[in-house]
């Protein structure tokens, strides 16, 4: 009994869909992408020496960083906002386009 | 399985962490180069009371309420307390530093611009907090 299960998961593992496999392409892709961003950053980092006479300003540094992360933030935030509206309007029950579910159209669903 | 796609959730996902990394590393590498004190940056030792801010200078000059710094010269801030907690700050300069008692705490900072700037306690240290302030003088090198 158990090795029949093993052998059946075994079977669906080797049967990968397409979609699978994109998403497999797609997640070493961000890999990739991650080890892209991270390598030139240390790079810079320990490349940061002693120049004498010439200083840092912390605020320009400070600053700069606080603007860029807000960018970073606003946009994740019209994103995530936008996707949520979005989908409140395109899945409310008076779209045109709305479909019933399987359950609701069962009468699974009903009151 | 999960009976949809999931491709466009791993892509979520994977910007997600991206952007996250790329926030950690921006950050990290900020607060290190800002870490990072100068060698021939000038002590000052800076020690906040209730309710005043002492400076001492490497010459063993003592300054109490106001601080004479010199333009485009690395200064280092040895900060302490006698009492509670404080905390040093020139919001001009962006330095912000907690002045715990039995800690020196470090900042350092150049000044780039001649002036009066304010000084003040950003720690709610008792009654008269509100008026632990000084005033940082940048003067033109000599």
């Amino acid at each position: 009994m158990l090795k029949l299960k093993i052998l059946k998961t075994l079977k669906y593992n080797l049967k990968a869909t397409t979609e699978q496999l994109v998403m497999r392409k797609i997640f070493g892709l961000l890999c990739i992408l991650t080890i892209l961003l991270v390598i030139p950053t240390v790079q810079y980092v320990l490349a940061a020496g002693d120049a004498p006479g010439e200083y840092i300003d912390r605020r320009v540094e400070i600053w700069n960083l606080f603007f860029r992360l807000m960018t970073v933030a606003f946009v994740i935030g019209a994103v995530v906002s936008g996707t949520l509206i979005w989908l409140v309007w395109r899945f409310r029950e008076s779209n045109p386009k709305a479909k019933p579910t399987k359950y609701e159209e069962a009468g699974e669903w009903q009151k | 399985m999960s009976g949809h796609s999931t491709w466009p959730e791993w892509v979520y996902i994977g910007v997600v962490v991206a952007l996250l990394v790329w926030v950690g590393a921006e950050s990290w590498n900020v607060e290190r180069l800002i870490d990072h004190v100068p060698a021939d940056a000038e002590v000052i030792k800076v020690t906040g009371q209730q309710w005043f801010w002492t400076f001492e200078h490497p010459d063993g000059t003592k300054e109490i309420g106001e601080l004479h710094l010199q333009k485009g010269k690395p200064y280092k801030f040895e900060i302490t307390s006698k009492d509670v907690i404080h905390s040093f700050n020139i919001p001009d300069y962006v330095v912000l530093q907690d002045a715990v008692p039995g800690r020196i705490n470090i900042v350092w900072f150049v000044p780039k611009d001649t002036g009066e700037f304010p000084i003040q306690c950003r720690e709610y240290c008792g009654l008269i907090h509100y008026n632990m302030r000084g005033t940082l003088y940048v003067e033109d090198t000599a």
